[in-house]
């Protein structure tokens, strides 16, 4: 691999074929396709990727995806959507965006929201303060690969004092074609000042093909603002996932994450928060449940660069059969970021003997006032629990789904929505039926 | 109801039960007491099943079957029933969903069907009362952040629900203040009746002036080595429980 090291990810360098985009994309495009190709893979010497071989992604020979799915009709959506969950609702196929099996309703004033390669054809300056702007350079691997195909995603941009009631509801779908593909959306969210929205991205397919999405999402947050921003990735389990998020707030500003992790088969996920201004908050929850033949891995970078800031990284785990899972959370405080508060959790729940989690939480202080605190656990289900149960005539399969469920649950209920709260439980919970849970 | 002959149980390489016999009949409420490390909770534990205990020789016939054959569910489906010494706590757990599988689970064994929503949440309700507890318990996590007084009500609450034919109620009293433990007593009795046993374990005399039993049994040594009625009870709050080594030793 060292002779021509990006052979395996030069199909998806290849031109995006939507044709004119504005030259300030282009060069950022062609700026990112020299950086990845003059890189070295990712590779176990790097931090980064110590627990995570790229080696299976480079195996399936994954092209970019240059093909809208059209073929879709609204009714093929019926599979996917949650019961009940009431939405501002934003579908892509293969990483485009379809207005046609879109549902997004009406907008309040200042708010726009719509497909980042329409928003750009109908106006080529709009995001060109906004594209990129929360990604340091150089960009990790894979965000570069994304940035060097950048076609289309999802834009959300609320004006100063905006509030959209209804969740903004992203459903990226992923379909199976011929050809293994890669799909590279990228999404920018812009709060203005004191602006309100809960945006819901979820990660589906129909069927179970081999796809690749490699998503970056970026988010910035102006003061006051307020997101609740829940994720569920629930793609192909033949699938491979991987989604930088890039976030930044402002002062006083509100971040309120939830990361569900319960599909494909190999899945990255990294989360970097930065503040910029003072007194805010940022909240990063995750659950990922694993089983034969998954691996998650999760990475967590937030930045407390600036006083007064809290954070508060809860994330849980529910490993099954041969599953694995990667847990790496870092929290760096500035030497000026007095009076931070930041608590880190993870803690997992090992089903089989068999299942594997390497969890590593860093907390790096700089500051000498501040109120930091980091904690992981990874232990079995508590026999005591199971015997209180079965005690109470309940069977020893349900019990232990129960526990872990109950386990799960602590996540869960922090989402937003009770239908969505149902559609997880029940999709939790199907999948710990499915298993042996030996 | 239950008759347990000749038992014999090991924790680890020890035996703690050697040869304990005791006959239930129905609706009777029978005491257990003896001093710490008598075997009185290893009683209730291997009746109910918990792993961690070795039976070596002996039998519990319970409804005909033996229960040393059946697994902790199966025992509950029988209609046995243990009220913890120390309820476990369940986070995540939401407790109506719990008494819901539990009772549903136990109403299938007996061939009933099991109960819809809104018959479920009635009788619920009802049951609720018994015990003085509070609607919002129901939407809480089983025990989880409960103080020791209200996980001993949603003991014997779940008892009320479940309506088992044989109640042990496991050092019940440890922990309560003496008006928690008046409520607690009170569901008790509220549920005895022709058809239910109970088998109250206890260290202290204390409980049984609030549930007065019909027999009382003292076990030193993994044995029982007196009964009588309740006035053996009083007995040994007079005299404590210094003398039973002494009896023990002659014997």
């Amino acid at each position: 691999m060292n002779g021509d090291p990006q052979i395996g990810f030069e199909r998806w360098l290849a031109e995006p074929s939507a044709g004119a985009a504005p030259d300030w994309l282009e060069s950022f495009r062609s700026g990112a396709r020299e950086d990845v190709r003059a890189r070295l893979l990712p590779h176990s010497k790097e931090e980064a990727w110590r627990y995570t071989s790229v080696k299976s992604l480079l195996e399936q020979g994954f092209a970019q995806s240059d093909e809208t799915m059209t073929a879709l009709q609204p009714d093929d959506l019926e599979e996917i959507l949650v019961p009940g969950f009431e939405t501002h609702r934003l579908v892509l196929v293969n990483g485009r965006y379809v207005p046609e099996l879109s549902a997004p309703g009406d907008w309040p004033e200042g708010v726009r929201v719509g497909g980042l390669r329409a928003l750009l054809e109908s106006d080529p300056d709009a995001l060109r303060e906004r594209i990129n702007a929360t990604v340091d350079e150089p960009q990790p691997f894979f965000s570069a690969l994304n940035t060097a195909g950048l076609d289309d995603g999802l834009v959300v941009l609320l004006g100063p004092g905006a509030i959209v009631e209804r969740p903004i509801e992203l459903i990226h779908l992923s379909v199976g074609l011929d050809e293994p593909r890669v799909a590279q959306p990228r999404h920018i969210v812009r709060l203005d000042a004191a602006a309100q929205a809960t945006l819901v991205e979820r990660y589906v397919s129909l069927g179970n093909s081999v796809y690749c999405t490699n998503s970056v999402v970026e988010v910035s947050l102006g003061r006051d603002a307020i997101l609740r921003h829940e994720r569920v990735q629930m793609e192909s389990p033949n699938a491979f996932h991987l989604t930088g998020l890039y976030l930044v707030q402002d002062e006083n500003s509100h971040y309120m994450g939830v990361n569900i992790g319960l599909g494909a088969r190999w899945a990255r996920t990294d989360l970097n928060a930065r503040f910029r201004g003072r007194h805010a908050e940022c909240v990063l929850r995750g659950l990922y449940l694993a089983g034969d033949g998954q691996l998650l891995d999760y990475h967590l970078d937030v930045d407390h660069a600036v006083p007064d800031c809290r954070s508060q990284e809860n994330f849980k785990g529910i490993l099954h059969g041969k599953g694995r899972a990667v847990f790496d959370g870092r929290v760096l405080v500035a030497k000026d970021a007095q009076k931070t508060d930041a608590a880190m959790s993870n803690r997992n729940l090992m089903l089989s003997e068999q299942a594997e989690v390497d969890t590593k939480p860093r907390l790096e202080i700089k500051a000498d006032d501040v109120k930091c605190s980091h904690g992981t656990t990874v232990g079995q289900i508590d026999p005591e629990m199971l015997f209180y149960l079965r005690s109470r005539g309940i069977s020893e399969p349900l019990a232990r789904r129960m526990v872990c469920l109950g386990f799960a649950g602590e996540i869960i209920e922090t989402l937003g929505s009770e239908a969505l709260r149902e559609h997880i439980s029940e999709q939790v919970g199907r999948r710990l039926e499915a298993t042996s849970l030996s | 109801m239950l008759s347990v002959k000749g038992l014999r149980a090991n924790v680890g390489d020890k035996e703690i039960l050697r040869g304990l016999d005791l006959e239930v009949g129905p609706g009777e409420v029978h005491a257990i007491m003896g001093p710490n490390g008598s075997g009185k909770s290893t009683f209730a534990h291997v009746l109910s099943g918990r792993a961690g205990y070795g039976v070596t020789a002996g039998s519990a016939i319970f409804e005909g079957r033996d229960l040393f054959d059946l697994e902790p569910e199966e025992r509950a489906r029988l209609g046995l029933f243990l009220a913890f010494q120390y309820p476990v706590e369940l986070p995540g757990v939401n407790n109506t969903y719990f008494l819901k599988a539990a009772l549903n689970s136990i109403r299938k064994a007996r061939g009933e069907s099991e109960l819809d929503a809104v018959s479920f949440l009635r009788l619920i309700k009802e049951r609720l009362k018994i015990l003085h507890l509070d609607d919002s318990l129901l939407k809480r996590a089983v025990n989880a952040g409960f103080s020791g007084g209200e996980k001993k009500r949603n003991e014997i609450f779940q008892m009320a629900l479940l309506e088992p034919r044989l109640a042990i109620l496991d050092e019940t009293d440890s922990g309560l203040d003496i008006d928690a433990l008046r409520v607690v007593a009170d569901g008790v009795n509220a549920l005895r009746g022709p058809e239910r046993s109970m088998i109250v374990v206890t260290h202290y005399q204390r409980l049984l002036d609030y549930i007065e039993p019909d027999y009382v049994h003292v076990l030193a040594k993994g044995r029982i080595i007196r009964s009588g009625g309740k006035e053996l009870a009083l007995e040994l709050e007079e005299k404590g429980y210094g003398w039973i080594d002494a009896e023990v030793e002659a014997a």
